[in-house]
């Protein structure tokens, strides 16, 4: 079997409205489209990822929060109606999905070699969150490449986000060993907001974006820093500042996501092409993608 | 009076999915008693918050009248399944969601076929009422401080008395949040840091004794010191509903749960 490679990353935030702003099939409240912006950078997404021909996506998600070890979605399809707790009235969408179980109990088995505690999701019955689920559908409305969902331990609010990052990027360094033995062509994606300081109430149309701007200036500006170090390819610079980011604009990468991606990676000194970049609710959201093919860094389909 | 009684429960679903694990067990069994509690108060509605419910922009209530499903629980989908089949009491929740915005809280109501259900929700719902009382069930705003949570109970409360109703308040939460992040042997669970067994024990003492002021001041303390679930908020919700004050109370039963502290304790209205 040929040595398995993560051929890109993407961040992939997962706010509900992106969806609904859409109206696929799937989701049952209808829109009069809204956040364009950021629904065009994911249809910039779609395409890149549509050359990539990967044989499988792994998400990683906050609101799939566990306390007891990092879990894996372990059943081989998994399927039912999710329905946003935050925004019930935006999303609610029957979702049908493959699961990659061979490699999840490969993620999960290489976890434990690293010394986390990490447990395979067998419950047929089990509802994906959201946030997985949202990532996936702007990634891939098509559902047809096999998934791997990993859940977001609680560490970094449990523990301090230190500590609890560090165990994100040993997650992602295991991550990366099982994708290699399993001969897999990988696309890893962290589902996760930037800046997450939000307006406390929504407009009477959600997608009124008469009303959608940044909700705090300074969160908007530490955005714009992050996306500049990602755009120029300074990975280290980023990581070294991103315990700031999250203290000072709330972000909801302290959740993992974007440090198990980043180490599942091998944290490439390469510019992320910014597909897009627009606020939610307030919240700062960018769709940025690392091809790891583009840069030589892995091989092409 | 409008309250008839008042319980403090834990959302866990371990001592549900698993009653005979010994140190669960105490668990279990307080809730029987309470049970037997709450059905002897026979009140017309159980009006409860859940620490697991969680909201970010509004208040949030359920006012489906009836809602049903299967839930699997985020951390524990190795040990079952959750069953729930709910009535709720949809006048009195549609009066609390109007009466929200007279105190000057967003409210919002939440009517939609498989909304997901907290298990600290479902967990109260089969082992505390058992008798199906119709519900009314509203969400931990993380924005909400604790003097907001009161006043969101004293609310539903006053809506239950302006409609007649005799009330069973339940606050759904966790004591000490500290909790074994690595697999035990569930048989050999306890309280995880003695610290925490302190404090659990300390505010026990407290609302047994009816020391309301002195719980208001050791609140934040416990909350911060021994990771109380959600700083809390489910006792100055029972506090709020309780119009500030009960006699004191009977502690049905005190335990460990992977570490975090649970406790079933009956308030007695004064
Ligand atoms: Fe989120």
């Amino acid at each position: 079997m040929k040595q398995g490679e993560i051929i890109a990353g993407f961040l992939a935030p997962h706010p509900p409205h992106l969806v609904y702003g859409e109206n696929p099939p799937q989701n049952e409240p209808r829109s009069e489209g809204g956040w364009e912006p950021l629904r065009w950078a994911y249809e910039r997404a779609r395409r890149s990822l549509e050359r990539l021909k990967p044989d499988v996506l792994l998400v990683h998600s906050p609101h799939w929060q566990t306390q007891l070890g990092h879990h894996f979605l372990g059943v081989s399809k998994l399927s039912g109606k999710s329905v946003d707790p935050i925004f019930p009235n935006l999303f609610r969408y029957s979702f049908s999905l493959d699961v990659d179980v061979e490699l999840a109990e490969a993620c999960c088995r290489e976890a434990q070699a690293a010394g986390l505690t990490a447990k395979m999701m067998r419950n047929p019955k089990f509802r994906v969150d959201y946030g997985t689920i949202t990532t996936l559908h702007m990634m891939r409305p098509q559902w047809d490449i096999p998934v791997v969902g990993i859940s977001a331990n609680n560490s970094p609010y449990y523990l301090t986000t230190k500590e609890g990052l560090e165990e994100m990027d040993r997650l992602g360094k295991a991550t990366r060993r099982a994708i290699e033995r399993t001969g897999r062509r990988a696309v890893v994606l962290a589902s996760n907001t930037l800046c997450h300081y939000h307006f406390h109430e929504e407009p009477a149309i959600p997608e009124d974006m008469s009303c959608e701007h940044p909700q705090s200036y300074a969160g908007y500006k530490w955005d714009m820093r992050m996306l500049d170090l990602m755009r120029s390819g300074k990975t280290r610079e980023m990581f070294e500042i991103l315990p700031q980011f999250i203290d000072e604009a709330f972000a909801e990468v302290k959740s993992g996501a974007f440090t198990w991606m980043f180490a599942a990676m091998g944290y490439p000194q390469i510019p992320g092409e910014l597909h897009g970049y627009g606020t939610v609710i307030g919240t700062g959201n960018a769709v940025v993608e690392w091809n790891l093919v583009d840069r030589g860094l892995a091989t092409a389909a | 009076m409008t309250v008839v009684s008042a319980f403090l429960v834990p959302g866990s679903p371990l001592p549900y999915l698993r009653p005979d694990n010994p140190p669960w067990r105490p668990i279990a069994e307080g809730y029987e008693a309470a049970a037997q509690r709450l059905k002897a108060s026979d009140p017309d509605v159980v009006i409860a918050y859940s620490t697991q419910w969680i909201a970010v922009l509004d208040a949030l209530w359920q006012t489906r009248g009836r809602v049903q499903g299967v839930h699997v629980d985020e951390n524990w989908h190795d040990l079952g399944d959750l069953p729930f089949d709910l009535a709720v009491d949809t006048p009195l929740a549609m009066a609390c969601v109007a009466g929200c915005r007279s105190i000057g809280v967003n409210a919002k109501s939440v009517d939609y076929d498989d909304f997901p259900i907290d298990t600290g929700t479902i967990v109260m719902s089969a082992l505390l009422n058992k008798q199906r009382t119709p519900l009314v069930i509203t969400a931990n705003n993380l924005y909400h401080d604790p003097a907001a949570t009161e006043r969101l109970a004293k609310l539903a409360v006053d809506q239950a008395a302006s409609q007649g109703k005799r009330v069973a308040l339940v606050g759904i939460g966790a004591l000490s949040g500290s909790i074994f992040r690595d697999e035990i042997d569930i048989a050999t669970d306890k309280i995880r840091d003695a610290a925490d067994d302190a404090w659990n024990r300390r505010m026990l003492d407290l609302m047994v004794a009816g020391a309301v002021d002195e719980l208001r001041q050791c609140a934040p303390a416990f909350a911060q010191e021994a990771r109380a679930d959600m700083g809390f908020k489910h006792f100055f919700w029972l506090l709020g509903g309780l119009g500030g004050g009960f006699a004191g109370a009977k502690l049905h039963a005190y335990g460990p749960v992977y570490g975090s502290g649970a406790a079933i304790v009956e308030l007695i209205p004064s």
